[in-house]
Formats: structure tokens, sequence, C-alpha cells
């Protein structure tokens, strides 16, 4: 990043290539310092697509990768005519979507509240408990979960009918339209606190003296929040939300397969576990492979396309 | 005789450098190394055997354990296992073949053909021809159903099946309280209405327990994968068909259809969606995970579960800890009428199904050989079975191996930790005889033995059998000798190719049968044939047929295999 700024901040008279081999030279340690970094990503990012090989030939592993049987797109017209990858789809973006919106609400409305607080004791405090369950491991969290919804003695229900709302327990874990709502906040539970962190380190980083001209000109503590945090942590809040886009379609699958049981299956699975049910487990790697490139491929469709919507509107970029 | 002597001496050294080497963390090694000549000149260098497992055992003991402390000086190999983390053993293997990395040893249960195809396994047959006197002798005239297929007559796994097995008790079938049967009379359980009276009746007089928690009725363990085990299973059971994986195979044709397309079982479905209609079927039997079922078995407070003892055997080991002897089960062959003759015990012949398997990555595929052969030994099969003379056992005047009393009671009451402690049941890795086989002085190989079996249960098994004049359980189960052996062993044992079509639509309709079964046992009575219905039509759409087709000719392949 750095090499190309100086380079195209440089008058045009030298040739370009002098030009930037003399930066280089003057900057060698900036480039030193970026090489392992270069390194890395060059290893863990574009070192593995030469697996993508895979998604066009039936992979048997015994054999290497250039020793095997091609077959074109076979996978993909096998994947795109499946029924069942249609259902994955709609329940990863459903959830995918729903944690997006939640966890970029819930966490700056939490933030802002937060960033009120005078007592600074208080305010860390609460900040440490509420980023704590981010630590917690998704199969503790899942069995909290189980157990807190369950019918037989579990904390939700028990409270519920104490208030006299129902009278006979729900089956919350049964119920499969409401599978994305429980996951959704039970995920809420576990990141809110984390994701606030880099939305209150934002706001911190906001000048005190847009605030004191505020006050002087008479503005309340809403209008503050309303004029001053929130533009202030505009930025910060679009980069990270552009990039969580990016991974609307790849979100893991950990908290559905260890929250699903069999009545939900049609609302719990989601692409990696597709891809993990019919690719990987029954060996047809190039069928897991070319799940992966889709996945790949709509992300990158879908950071750029949220990059050049807020471009248009805004006139910035952040990419 | 030079040869060995200077054997000899080698191994001496060598047990003098190890023990050494050991001395500073074992203060007492010095005065133990009489015990640890092998004889066989072999090398006692420390060495570390990874083993990956597809079946967890939380009471896996890291050779911590008398036994393992006693292989490792012995044989000088300590074994590290591996388990699969949360998933399924299917994740794990498929996993280790992407990855094409693998440790020495794999007992890789239904997912052998996945590391075959991958190359990743040592045909083991010149290796047990030229070092496995004592593993060749155990498997004897059924060497031939080690071969891997009809094709391929390599050995790539040693079966942990015990062999020449005889059955002396049953496990499986349907379960009740001891408590529920003494409180009714001890009433005849026989067909599903006599197991749903007794499950009403007592729950109507004790809706709670003592200390006022409600009970639950019948609960099953159905929420992860042992949905096979406690929901689908039990309809072969019922219907007097013998368990062959997920299909129902007709003994004289071999045409083969999925056991859920029987029409006797759609009833055996009707009767669990009746028990859920009633209230007796725990509302949570499709939603609870493992842990939570058996937090649940071990307060005692389910009356009955359909189910296979080593399943629940943990939560029932909690419970006899407690002293809650009148909370454990008592089980029975139960089928959906008189009609159906449970076949639980139909015959397999020697079974040949999951094994142990050296992988191309192990680093001395002749010294683990060695190793297995020693545990299939007699000598090694004892101490597998019944742990260290004069610690776990003694051996009496007339020459037999007898329990102590404490042992015993530890074993029975609080097995979860006598596991951990002596090693007992953790060290099956290698080729060895099943129950009711004697060893060479006349006693039982393992410690299941009619007088055994009968001295291991409690007060309240006892009372149980005693007021049905039984003297174990399986005296309610029909006996093999009613029954025909199947020539193919079990169903359970034969899988499709890797990656082959038919493989997949096995997958889709193992999805199917999750969703459909769990939602028609819990649907309003007046709905369930639409959704069977429904789930058949399903299963017909996803090419079925065809399956069922392949799988009858995999059935064929090995009634020719295992006839020659």
């Amino acid at each position: 990043m750095k090499s190309q700024t100086t380079e195209l901040s440089s008058p045009a008279n030298v040739s370009k290539t002098k030009r930037f081999f003399r930066t280089m030279v003057q900057q060698k340690y900036l480039y030193l310092m970026s090489l392992p970094f270069v390194i890395w990503v060059v290893i863990f990012s574009y070192v593995p697509i030469w697996g993508w090989l895979m998604a066009f030939q039936n992979y048997k592993p015994r054999n290497g990768i250039l020793d095997q049987e091609w077959v074109g797109f076979k996978h993909f017209i096998e994947l795109f005519s499946d029924e069942r990858f249609y259902l994955v789809l709609r329940n990863t973006l459903a959830m995918s979507t729903m944690g997006l919106i939640v966890s970029f609400t819930v966490p700056v409305i939490f933030a802002l509240l937060l960033n009120e607080l005078r007592q600074q004791f208080f305010k860390r405090t609460i900040q440490t408990i509420a980023y704590l369950p981010h630590f917690v491991s998704w199969v503790v969290v899942s069995g909290i979960v189980t157990k807190m919804l369950s019918t037989d003695g579990g904390a939700v229900n028990e409270l519920l009918m104490s208030l006299n709302l129902i009278d006979q327990p729900i089956q919350f874990m049964a119920k499969g339209e409401w599978f994305w709502g429980i996951v959704t906040v039970a995920d809420a539970w576990k990141e809110t606190g984390w994701n606030t962190i880099i939305f209150l380190a934002a706001m911190s980083g906001i000048d005190p003296e847009l605030y004191e001209a505020s006050t002087v000109d008479g503005a309340g503590r809403f209008r503050k929040m309303w004029h001053i945090t929130l533009p202030g942590i505009r930025t910060t809040f679009m980069v990270l939300f552009i990039l969580s886009i990016g991974h609307l379609i790849s979100i893991g699958f950990e908290k559905q397969f260890l929250l699903m049981n069999p009545l939900v299956i049609d609302y719990a699975e989601v692409l990696d576990l597709y891809a993990l049910n019919y690719g990987i487990n029954l060996s047809r790697y190039s069928y897991g492979t070319a799940i992966g490139i889709f996945n790949s491929v709509v992300s990158i469709i879908l950071v750029f396309l949220a990059n050049f919507i807020y471009k248009k509107v805004t006139k910035e970029s952040v990419i | 005789m030079k040869k060995v002597k200077l054997g000899l001496s080698l191994l001496l050294v060598m047990t003098m450098l190890f023990l050494a080497a050991c001395g500073n963390n074992n203060g007492n090694a010095g005065t133990s190394n009489s015990g640890s000549e092998t004889g066989n000149g072999e090398s006692l260098e420390p060495m570390t055997i990874r083993l990956a497992s597809g079946d967890n055992n939380p009471q896996w003991d890291n050779m911590q354990s008398d036994i393992g402390k006693f292989l490792q000086e012995k044989t000088g190999i300590t074994i590290e296992q591996e388990f699969p983390v949360g998933g399924s053993d299917a994740d794990m293997f498929a996993l280790m073949v992407a990855s094409d990395e693998y440790p020495d040893l794999v007992m890789p249960k239904g997912n052998v053909n996945k590391l075959v195809d991958a190359g990743a396994l040592l045909d083991l047959r010149p290796l047990l021809e030229e070092h496995a006197p004592n593993i060749m002798k155990v498997y004897g005239e059924y060497m031939n159903r080690l071969a891997y297929s009809k094709n391929d007559d390599a050995i790539y796994t040693l079966p942990l099946d015990p062999v020449d097995h005889t059955y002396f008790d049953a496990g499986g079938g349907f379960q009740i309280q001891h408590q529920v049967l003494e409180e009714l009379g001890y009433p005849e359980i026989k067909t599903v209405k006599d197991y749903e009276n007794a499950i009403k009746t007592y729950l109507e007089q004790n809706p709670t327990t003592e200390d006022g928690q409600p009970r639950v009725g019948l609960s099953l363990n159905g929420g992860e994968w042992q949905i096979l085990i406690s929901v689908t299973n039990p309809a072969f059971y019922a219907t007097g068909a013998p368990d062959d994986g997920e299909f129902y195979v007709n003994q004289d044709t071999y045409e083969v259809m999925m056991h859920y397309q029987r029409p006797e079982e759609r009833e055996y479905f009707r009767w669990l969606n009746h028990m859920n209609d009633i209230g007796l079927l725990d509302k949570e039997s499709f939603v609870q995970k493992y842990d939570q079922y058996k937090a649940k078995v071990a307060s005692g407070r389910v009356i009955g579960l359909i189910d296979q003892d080593w399943d629940y055997a943990e939560a029932e080991n909690a419970l006899k800890a407690e002293g809650k002897f009148d909370q454990t089960y008592a089980n029975f062959p139960v089928t959906l009428d008189e009609t159906f003759k449970d076949a639980s015990y139909m015959g397999t012949g020697y079974l040949a199904s999951y094994g142990i398997g050296i992988t191309v990555d192990a680093k001395d595929p002749v010294r683990i050989i060695k190793f297995l052969d020693y545990l299939a030994s007699e000598e090694g099969q004892i101490l597998v079975n019944w742990g260290i003379e004069g610690k776990h056992y003694n051996v009496d005047e007339n020459g037999k191996r007898v329990i102590p009393a404490d042992v015993l009671e530890q074993k029975n009451n609080d097995n979860n930790n006598f596991k951990k402690q002596t090693g007992i049941g953790n060290y099956f890795m290698s080729a060895r005889y099943g129950d009711g086989v004697q060893d060479s002085t006349g006693n039982y190989y393992t410690t299941n033995f009619p007088e055994q079996i009968i001295a291991a249960y409690s007060e309240a098994d006892k009372k149980t059998l005693a007021a049905y004049g039984k003297t174990v359980y399986k005296d309610f189960w029909p006996s093999e000798d009613e029954f025909e052996e199947r020539k193919y062993g079990a169903g359970w044992t034969i899988n499709f190719d890797t990656a082959s079509d038919a493989n997949v639509t096995f997958q889709k309709s193992q999805d199917l049968m999750k969703k459909y079964i769990p939602q028609a046992i819990l649907a309003d009575p007046a709905d369930f044939d639409k959704i069977y219905d429904e789930f058949l039509a399903e299963l017909d759409k996803i090419g079925v047929q065809k399956m069922n087709e392949e799988y009858s000719q995999l059935i064929k392949d090995r009634v020719e295999m295992w006839g020659e």
C-alpha cells in the first residue's frame, strides 16, 4: 500500500520502473517488514487455490492432483440441480442476514450506551462481563441454550410458566421456523460484547472539542449521539459492514451443527454442513471443492457489490 | 540356542537401560525387572503408536492404568489414542484422507472403504503370515472372512469382533425400571401393548419422584446419531427382523429394501406416535443431546428406554454408584404383537466387521503387528480381559481365575472409574476370543461366562429375574437355534463404494429418515399416514429403488465370497 501511494504521488518525468526501484531502496525497511505478511498471504490464501483444480476432476486421494480424470463442470451441474442445495442456500442466507443485522445494530447501541457512562470502573466492568461469552466455545454455548430452552425444567419455560404467559412448556428447539431466531439470539448473546469493543474504540477517537462545541450550541445527549458519535464511527462501521457482507455466505457451521436436531434439519443445514455431509463425508472431495468455489465467487461478488453501492451513495470507497 | 541367549542378554541390557531411564519417575522400577522379560528377543525401546479410534471412549486411560503401565513395561509401546471431536467418525476419517496424513493405527468402524480407496491401509496378509501366529490362530477357519472384497483379497483390518462368541446375556431390547416391575407385580412384558401398559399404570400411580421431580414415561435417544440405535433399529427387532443396518434383507432371495419401507415397521412407528399422543413419550426425545439424555437417565426419572446397554451404561453406572438399584433397568424383547419373534440373535457366523488396521504411514509395521500379536496371545488376552494376576484376579487352588469381591464390587457398581484405573476393557485392540471360549488352563478368556454374569447382577436384577423364573435376561429372547444363520453376516458390515452414486442416495435417504420419522412420530395421529406416505414418496423420488438393487448385489457377492 505504502509503495503505491508514493509511486502515484511522484513526478512523472522519470521512467516508471526506475522510480519504483528507487523508492523501494529508500523504503527497504518498510518492504522488509511487510514481507512476512505477504508470504503469509501467499501461502495461506493463494497457494490453496491450486486445489480448485479438484472441482473439475473426479478426485481420488490415492493419485496426485494432475493424475486424475477430468470431468469439466459435472460437479457444478450436479450441485445446481440438487434441490437440497437451494434449501441450504436459503438457510445460510437467512441466518447470515439475520446475524448481520443483529451484529451491527445491537453492538452499536450497546457501545453508544456504554460511551455515555461517566463512571470508568462501572463501564469497564460491564464491558468485560459483556465480552466474556465470546471466549466460551460453541459446544458449551449450545449446551447452555438447549438446557435453557428445554421443556424439562428449562429456565425460559419456567419463567414463562410462572408469569402465566403460557400454560404448556414450549418446545423451542423442535420448531423449525424458530431455529433461525434461536441461532441469531444465541450469537448475539455470545458476540455482542466483543463486537462492541471496536465501536467503543472508534468512539473514543472522536475529537472532544466537537462535543464541547455542541454543548455550547445547546445540544442534549441524544442530539450529540445522533450528530457527533454516530457520524464519528461511520467509516469504521462501513468498513466492518462491507467486509462482513463478504462473509455472508460462509458463516461456518458450528452453531447450526451443535444446536440442530432431526426435527429442525430443514432449517438448520447450512452450506458448509452440506459440503461436509455430501462432499467430504462421502469422499466426494471434488463436489466439496465445487461448493467451496461457489462460496468464494459469491463472496467476492457480494463484497464488490456492497462497496459499489456504498461508493455510489457516499462517493467514498473502503476497498 | 546361542542366538536366543544372545537375544536374551541383549534384551536384559535394553531392559536395564530402559528401566534406568524411567527410574526417575518410577522409584520402584528396579525391583520389578524380573517381570518384564518377553522372551522373544524383541526391542523394548520406547515407541509411541498413534491410534485413531472412531468410537469415543471417555474412559480411555492414556496408558496410565494398571494394564497400560504393564504393557508399556512389557513391550515398550505407548498407545496415544485420538477420538472424533464433536462430530461423527465419518468426518474424522474423511478429513484424515483429505489431509493424507495417517496415524500408525486406525479403528475406522464403517469407514474402511474410504481409507482403502485412498490407499491408506497396508495389506496385513504378509505381515500376519510372517509375524503373527497368535492372531492367525485366533481367527483360524475364519481367515477367509477377513478378505476385503470379491475383487481384492487383501486384509486391511483385523476384525475386533470376538471369535466364537456365545451370547450369554442380552443388552438390547426395551428397558424398564426394576421398581416399576416390582410395584406392578412383575407383569408379562412381551408386546408393545404390555410395555405401554406397564409404563402407563406406573406413571399414573407415581407421577413424580420422591423429591417431586416429574417422571418421564419413555425417553428415546433420538437427538443425535443414536436415532439409529434408539428409534429405527428397534423397529427391526419389534417386527421380527434382524438388524441389517438400514436395510431389510429377504433371507431367501436376498432382495433388499430400506427397512422403513416395510409396512410392519410403519405400524411400529404408529405405536410410537400413539405413545406420544397419550403423553408417555418424552417430548424431548428428538431434541435432546446425548449428554442431556444421559443426565435424564442418571436422574432416575425415566421409566422406560428403548436402547442398547452400551449406549445408556454410563448413566446406569451413575445410578448404581449412588446405590439406586431399583431405578436401573431390566431388558425385554418386545414385539409389535405376538406374531413376531425378536430376531436379535439370528446368527451371523463370524462377523468380521469393524476392525483395526495399520496405515501406510506407520513407522514400524512389524513391531506394531507383533504388539497386536502379543495382545492376541493367551497371555495378552487374559491381561486385557482379566487384568493383572494378584491385583485384579487370583487363581484359586483348582486353577480357576477368580475376581476378588472388592474388585468385582467396583467393577459392577463403579465401572466408569474401574475402567479408567485398571484399563480392563480399554485394550481390545486385536484379535480375541469371545465369551464362552476356554484357554489352555480351562478358564474362560473373558470375564463374561454364566456364573460371572450372574455374580455381576445387582440384587435388583436378581430379584426381577427370579420373579420371572429366568437366570439371565437372554432367557427372555428367542435363542439362536430358532433361526437360520444369515449367510452374509450382518448388513451393517457391508457398505457401498465411496463416491458412488448409491452412496449419495444413501446419504439422502438418511437425511429424509431423520426428518420424517421424528415428524411422523410427533404428529397428530390423524396426520401420521399422510406424513409417512410423503416420506415413502420422497424415498422413491431420490432413487432408493436403484440403490436397493445395488445393495442386493453386494449381499449376493458377500454370500458368494464367504460361501467358498
